[in-house]
C-alpha cells in the first residue's frame, strides 16, 4: 500500500446530502471520514476510519443508537469497493469513488465521496509485433509495438516508438511501416519508460527484375471483381515467389466532373472499379513496375420497378409479411400489426393488381412483429409482444382456407418476456425468447406444441433478434454478436433441433445486426451470410412525420467457416435497412426510407455494391393517408411468383415488378 | 392555469408519520425520536384549488403520460416518448419520484437482453441518466434515508430461478450492489424509515425484508398457504411452479404502513391482501379481495387502502383498521395495475392496461367519497404510475 496522500478528517455537513434527498425537517449529522483521498495498488485493502456527529458534535455511536446506519458503496466497482463494509478493496486499475453515507432518523443522510486510485500494475515490457525474417529491398511490411505491464494488460495508451540502427538497410516511419532500402542486416529497436526491446531482420536483394501483369480481361463492367495476375522474375526469367508485389491503380473515369473515388484494388490483385472509365492497376516490387489496363463499361443492370398493387392499412402500423401458395392453389399473405391490436391480417393476393383483405385473427397482442406460414401451407404461426397477461409466446393457426384461419393453439412456456422473430421448419418453430435465445418448438402436433431444444449464446451480455433457418442450419442475428450458423440437422456437426449446435459467427463492430440471409453464388461457389442492419441514430417517430434510419447490408464471406471475412456492402446512403430476401442473385431490400431495393448479387463481390451500379431497382411507397403520411418505411421483401410483395410500415401490402428487360 | 408550486411530492416516496406504537421489543430498531420525523405532506386547505399530477408508463407502446387531475378532470399534460429499440416493445414498468422531485425514474423491462433504468428532469422531462440493471427491471422507489434507489429484476423469463433487487446510487446513476431475493421479485417498497426494503417473490410466494443499509436479506416471509398434507415452509425457489396441489399465493406487491409495523401484500393467487406484522413477522389478517389483486398502497394517515383488482377489472378500498372493504368500484378497463395515492390522501390514481389495442387509462377515486370521478386515457397497457406533485391554480 502506498502512503496514504491525506490523513486530514473531512468533515462533512448536510450542505453536500445525496442529491434527489429533499432537506426538510432532517435532523443534522456530520461524518468524519479519514482518509479522503486514497491510493491504492491492485487487491489492497484499506479500513476507513469514520465517526458520525450529530448536532451537538456527539459521537454517535450507530451500533446502539436509534435508526442510523452507515451505508458503504462504490461507484465504480470494476475499480475499488467496500469489502466488508468501511474496507476499500482495489479491483482494479483506475480512478473511482467510493461513498460513505450516514443514513437514518428519516431524512437524508451526510455522505463523503472518497476518491480513490488504483495504480496500473507496473510495467514489464515491450514486444514488437509482425517483425518479418527477411524484408526485400524495395518493399514494405507493417509493424508495431506494444506496452505490456505485469498483469500481462496491454498499454496502448503508451505509445511507444520505433528506431532503426544504423545500418541504413531500411527505413521506419512513425506508423511503423519497414521499407527495404538494401541488403543487410537491421536492428528495430523500441523505448518507453525505462523499458527497451529489439527485434531484428534481414534485408535483402530483391531478385524481380521485371514483372509480368496480366489484366483478366479488356473489358468488363463496373462492380465486377477483376483478378489480376502478377509474376514477378528475375534476372534470368524465372518466375520469384514469395516477394511481395504491391497494387495500386490509375483511374481516368469517364465522368470528369469532380468524381470521387471510383475503384478498390486488394493486395492479391484483385480489382473492381465503380464507375465507368478506363483504369490501370500498377504491380510494383523494388524496382520493377508493370502495368495493365481495363476499361469498365456500366454494368446497366438497372431496370424499372412498376407498381402492381396495393392492400392498404393506413390505421396502423405493417410489420412482418409472408407470401405463399395456398392448398388451394392460390396465392395468399398474412401481414402483421405493431404497436396495435394484436391483428394479423389475411390477403388473396392471387392477383397481385388486385390484393384482397380476406381475414382478421386477433390475438392477446399490442405487435404482431412476425409471421411465418410452413413450407405446406397449412400452419401459420404468429409471434406476440404486449399481450396483457405478459406471457406472450406464439399463436399456432390452421390456414389450410386462410379465409377462415383457426387458433390451434398457443405456446407461451419460457417465452413470456416478448417473441419478437420467429421461423417454421420441417415441424418445428425456432421462436425468440426475451431477446435472449430461441426455442425450437415441435409442432408436428400444432395443437400441442412442446420445447425440444433451445440456443443461447455464452457471451457477456448477449441479445439476439432475428433467426432463419435453411438446409438445416439456423442463421441468427445477435447484435453485438453478429450473425451465428447453428447446425440444427443440417450442418454436418451431429446438430439437430433438440441439440443445436454452434457452427460458426462473425461480428462486426457497429452492434447493428438485425437479419440474416445465406447465400451461395453459383458461379464462384463462394457461400456469404447476408446481414442486414437496423439503427435508429435520429430516432423513431410513430406518427406525424417520417424516420430516418441507418445501417446497410453486410457480405460476410464464410466459404471458409473458421475464418469469415466481410468482403463487400450494399450501402444507400442516408437511409437503413431492415428485412431481406435473396432469390437466384437478387438482392431484396426492405430499406426503410429508402423503400424497397433490388441488387444485383451476381459474381465475386467487393465493395461497396451501391456504387459499383449493382442496383437493379427501387421502389418507394407512399400513401397521402398513411400511418405516417407519404413516407416510405419499408420493412420486408418476397419476391412470389414473378412479383415482389413486400410490407410498409406506415401503409400495408405492395405488390411490384421488375419490367423485363427490353433488348435494344 | 396553473402556477407551479409542488405542495407535496410523490406521496409514495415520502417518509412520513412515527412508529409510535411498535411493540417493545422492536421499538429500538425502529423509533425515531419526535423531532427526527419526516413531516407529513401538508394537506390541502379545504378552499384550496388544487391540480394533481401522476406520470404513469404506457408499457406497449414506450411512452411515459404526464396526466393532471384538476378535481373534475383528468388529462393528459404530455406525452414523453422513451426506450432506445424503437421497432421494438421495450416495456416502461415501474416508476418513481425522487423525494425532492426534481426527477422521475422509469425502469425499461426490456433490452438487449438486460433492462435499463431511466432518469428524467421532472420540468423538462429530459433524459439525463441511465443505467442497465438485470432482466426485466420492474417496480423501485428510493429511500430518502439512504438516498438508493432499489428495484427488482422481475425477470419473468426462462426458468423461474431466484432473481434480485439492484440497488442503485441515482445520483451517480450507477448499480452499486444486486441482491437475490426470489423468483419473480416484485412490489419494491421502502419502509417510512427509509432503512428497510421490502419485495414480494412472486413465483416463490415469499415476501423479502431487505436491509437498506447493507443490501443483505433480513428476513424472509413464505406467503403460501400450506398444500394438503402442509409442508408450506419447507419449499425453496421456485419449487412451485407449474401448479400441482399447492396453492400460490403469487404475492405481486407489498407496501408499508405509514406509521405502524405493518405491511400490506396483494397475494394475486389467493385473491388476498395480507396484513404482515413486522415486529411478529407473521400474517396477522387476511382481506379477502375481488379477484387478482395486484397493487396496493394505503393512505398517508394510514386509514384506508386502495387495491387494484387486475383480473376483474375493480378497484377495492379498504377501511384499514375494521378490515372492511368500503367500495368496490368497476375500473374503466377490464384490466387495472398501479395504484397511486396523493399526499393530503384525498385522491387515488389507478392505471389500467386495456387489452389488445385498447388504450390505458388512468382512473381517479375520491378517497372521501369511495367513488371514480374521473378517467383519462393514455397509452397501451398503462401499468407503472407514480405521484409527481400537487399545483395550486390561480
Amino acid at each position: 500500500m502506498k502512503p496514504l496522500l491525506c490523513l486530514v478528517a473531512l468533515l462533512v455537513s448536510l450542505a453536500g446530502p445525496a442529491a434527489g434527498q429533499d432537506e426538510e425537517a432532517a435532523p443534522k449529522l456530520t461524518l468524519e471520514v479519514v482518509p479522503q483521498d486514497v491510493e491504492l495498488d491492485v487487491f489492497d485493502q484499506l479500513q476507513l476510519e469514520v465517526r458520525v456527529l450529530d448536532e451537538s458534535g456527539a459521537e454517535v455511536d450507530v451500533d446502539k443508537v436509534d435508526g442510523v446506519r452507515l451505508v458503504y458503496f462504490s461507484r465504480d466497482r470494476e475499480i475499488a469497493d467496500f469489502s466488508p463494509p468501511g474496507v476499500i478493496t482495489a479491483k482494479g486499475p483506475g480512478e473511482g469513488t467510493v461513498v460513505v453515507r450516514a443514513a437514518g432518523l428519516g431524512g437524508p443522510g451526510a455522505s463523503v465521496k472518497i476518491a480513490v486510485r488504483v495504480a496500473f500494475p507496473p510495467l514489464d515490457r515491450i514486444e514488437i509485433r509482425d517483425v518479418p525474417e527477411v524484408l526485400y529491398t524495395g518493399t514494405r511490411a507493417s509493424v508495431s509495438a506494444m506496452l505490456v505491464d505485469k498483469a500481462g494488460l496491454e498499454r496502448a495508451e503508451v505509445p511507444v516508438q520505433m528506431a532503426l540502427g544504423s545500418s541504413g538497410a531500411a527505413t521506419v516511419d512513425s506508423l511503423g511501416h519497414l521499407t527495404g532500402v538494401a541488403a543487410g542486416r537491421c536492428e528495430l529497436f523500441a523505448e518507453v519508460e525505462g523499458l527497451r526491446a529489439q527485434a531484428a531482420f534481414e534485408v535483402v536483394e530483391n531478385p524481380i527484375r521485371r514483372i509480368e501483369l496480366t489484366a483478366p480481361t479488356e473489358r468488363a463492367q463496373t462492380g465486377d471483381v477483376l483478378q489480376f495476375e502478377a509474376i514477378g522474375r528475375d534476372e534470368a526469367g524465372k518466375p520469384v515467389e514469395g516477394v511481395p508485389i504491391h497494387f495500386s491503380f490509375e483511374a481516368h473515369p469517364d465522368d470528369t466532373l469532380g468524381q470521387a473515388a471510383t475503384g478498390q484494388v486488394e493486395q492479391d490483385g484483385r480489382f473492381v472499379a465503380e464507375a465507368p472509365g478506363v483504369y490501370t492497376v500498377v504491380a510494383s516490387s523494388g524496382g520493377a513496375t508493370a502495368r495493365a489496363s481495363v476499361r469498365a463499361e456500366p454494368r446497366d443492370v438497372q431496370r424499372e420497378v412498376e407498381f402492381i398493387g396495393h392492400g392498404e392499412v393506413l390505421d396502423v402500423h405493417t410489420s412482418d409479411l409472408w407470401v405463399w401458395e395456398g392448398v388451394d392453389k392460390r396465392d395468399y399473405a398474412v401481414t402483421g400489426t405493431w404497436g396495435a391490436d394484436g391483428d394479423a391480417l389475411f390477403w388473396d393476393v392471387t392477383d397481385p393488381a388486385d390484393i384482397q383483405r380476406i381475414a382478421n385473427v386477433r390475438v392477446d397482442a399490442r405487435t404482431v412483429n412476425d409471421v411465418k406460414v410452413s413450407a405446406d401451407g397449412r400452419i401459420c404461426v404468429l409471434s406476440r409482444e404486449g399481450a396483457s397477461n405478459r406471457k406472450n409466446g406464439i399463436v399456432i393457426l390452421d390456414v389450410v382456407d386462410p379465409r377462415n384461419p383457426k387458433i390451434l393453439s398457443t405456446f407461451t412456456d419460457e417465452l413470456t418476456g416478448g417473441v419478437h422473430n420467429l421461423f417454421i421448419y420441417e415441424d418445428h418453430v425456432y421462436a425468440l425468447s426475451a431477446a435472449r435465445r430461441y426455442d425450437i418448438i415441435n409442432i408436428e402436433d400444432p395443437a400441442q406444441p412442446y420445447r425440444v431444444g433451445s440456443f443461447e449464446l455464452e457471451t457477456p451480455n448477449h441479445s439476439i433478434h432475428d433467426v432463419w433457418v435453411e438446409n438445416g442450419i439456423a442463421y441468427s442475428s445477435n447484435w453485438r454478436d453478429g450473425v451465428v450458423m447453428v447446425d440444427v440437422g443440417g450442418g454436418g456437426m451431429g446438430g439437430s433441433p433438440s441439440n443445436p449446435v454452434q457452427m460458426g459467427s462473425y461480428a462486426y463492430p457497429s452492434g447493428w445486426n438485425h437479419a440474416a440471409f445465406p447465400y451461395r453464388d453459383p458461379e464462384t461457389d463462394k457461400f456469404y451470410i447476408v446481414a442486414g442492419d437496423e439503427a435508429f441514430p435520429f430516432g423513431l417517430y410513430t406518427s406525424e412525420r417520417p424516420t430516418y434510419p441507418r445501417g446497410w447490408i453486410h457480405f460476410i464471406d464464410f466459404s471458409d467457416r473458421e475464418n469469415p471475412e466481410e468482403v463487400a456492402r450494399y450501402q444507400v446512403p442516408e437511409a437503413g435497412t431492415h428485412n431481406l430476401w435473396i432469390e437466384d442473385d437478387l438482392l431484396y431490400v426492405g430499406y426503410y426510407n429508402g423503400g424497397l431495393r433490388v441488387v444485383d448479387i451476381s459474381g465475386d463481390l467487393l465493395g461497396d455494391l451501391y456504387r459499383q451500379g449493382r442496383e437493379v431497382g427501387w421502389f418507394l411507397p407512399t400513401h397521402h393517408e398513411g400511418k405516417v403520411p407519404n413516407a416510405p418505411m419499408t420493412w420486408g421483401p418476397q419476391p412470389h411468383k414473378g412479383h415482389i410483395f413486400f410490407s410498409d410500415w406506415n401503409s400495408g401490402l405492395w405488390s411490384v415488378r421488375l419490367k423485363p428487360e427490353v433488348e435494344e | 392555469m396553473t402556477r407551479a408550486g409542488a405542495l407535496a411530492l410523490a406521496a409514495s416516496v415520502v417518509s412520513i408519520g412515527t412508529f409510535g406504537t411498535l411493540a417493545a421489543g422492536e421499538a429500538s430498531a425502529l423509533r425515531p425520536t419526535t423531532a427526527q420525523l419526516a413531516t407529513p405532506a401538508p394537506a390541502a386547505a379545504e378552499d384550496e384549488e388544487l391540480d394533481y399530477l401522476v406520470y404513469v408508463a404506457a408499457e406497449s407502446t414506450d411512452e411515459v403520460y404526464k396526466v393532471r387531475f384538476d378535481g373534475e378532470k383528468a388529462t393528459v399534460d404530455k406525452v414523453i416518448p422513451v426506450g432506445y429499440q424503437p421497432t421494438e416493445i421495450e416495456g416502461p414498468h415501474g416508476m418513481t419520484v425522487s423525494p425532492d422531485g426534481r426527477h422521475w425514474f422509469l425502469s425499461m423491462a426490456h433490452g438487449k437482453p438486460f433492462g435499463l433504468l431511466y432518469k428524467f428532469d421532472t420540468e423538462t422531462d429530459e433524459l439525463v441518466g441511465q443505467v442497465e440493471l438485470g432482466l426485466f427491471p420492474a417496480t423501485m422507489q428510493i429511500s430518502r434515508t439512504t438516498g438508493l434507489l432499489y428495484c427488482v429484476n422481475f425477470d419473468l423469463h426462462g426458468d423461474m430461478t431466484p432473481s434480485s433487487v439492484s440497488i442503485v446510487d441515482p445520483d451517480a446513476m450507477v448499480e452499486v450492489a444486486r441482491t437475490t431475493t426470489g423468483a419473480m421479485p416484485h412490489g419494491s417498497r421502502v419502509s417510512p424509515d427509509g432503512l428497510r426494503h421490502y419485495s414480494c417473490s412472486m413465483m416463490s410466494g415469499e415476501l423479502f425484508e431487505l436491509d437498506a443499509a447493507s443490501f443483505e436479506v433480513r428476513r424472509t416471509l413464505k406467503l403460501d398457504e400450506a398444500p394438503e398434507g402442509g409442508h408450506g415452509d419447507s419449499k425453496r425457489h421456485g419449487e412451485d411452479r407449474g401448479g400441482g396441489k399447492h396453492r400460490s399465493s403469487k404475492p405481486t406487491w407489498v407496501h408499508p404502513h405509514p406509521s405502524e409495523p405493518l405491511a400490506y401484500v396483494c397475494l394475486n393467487g389467493a385473491d388476498q391482501v395480507a396484513e404482515v406484522d413486522l415486529t411478529t413477522w407473521t400474517v396477522r389478517r387476511r382481506f379477502q379481495t375481488g379477484h387478482g389483486p395486484y397493487n396496493v398502497e394505503i393512505t398517508p394517515d394510514g386509514a384506508k387502502l386502495v387495491v387494484s383488482y387486475k383480473a376483474s377489472g375493480e378497484v377495492g378500498i379498504w377501511d384499514v383498521e375494521r378490515g372492511v372493504e368500503l367500495a368496490r368500484i368497476r375500473s374503466s378497463r377490464r384490466v387495472t395495475h398501479g395504484v397511486a395515492i396523493s399526499p393530503d390522501g384525498r385522491y387515488g390514481f389507478v392505471s389500467n392496461e386495456g387489452i389488445g389495442g385498447e388504450s390505458g387509462t388512468v382512473d381517479v377515486f375520491d378517497l372521501r367519497k369511495d367513488e371514480l370521478v374521473a378517467t383519462a386515457e393514455v397509452g397501451l397497457q398503462a401499468g407503472g404510475i407514480t405521484f409527481w406533485r400537487t399545483e395550486t391554480r390561480d
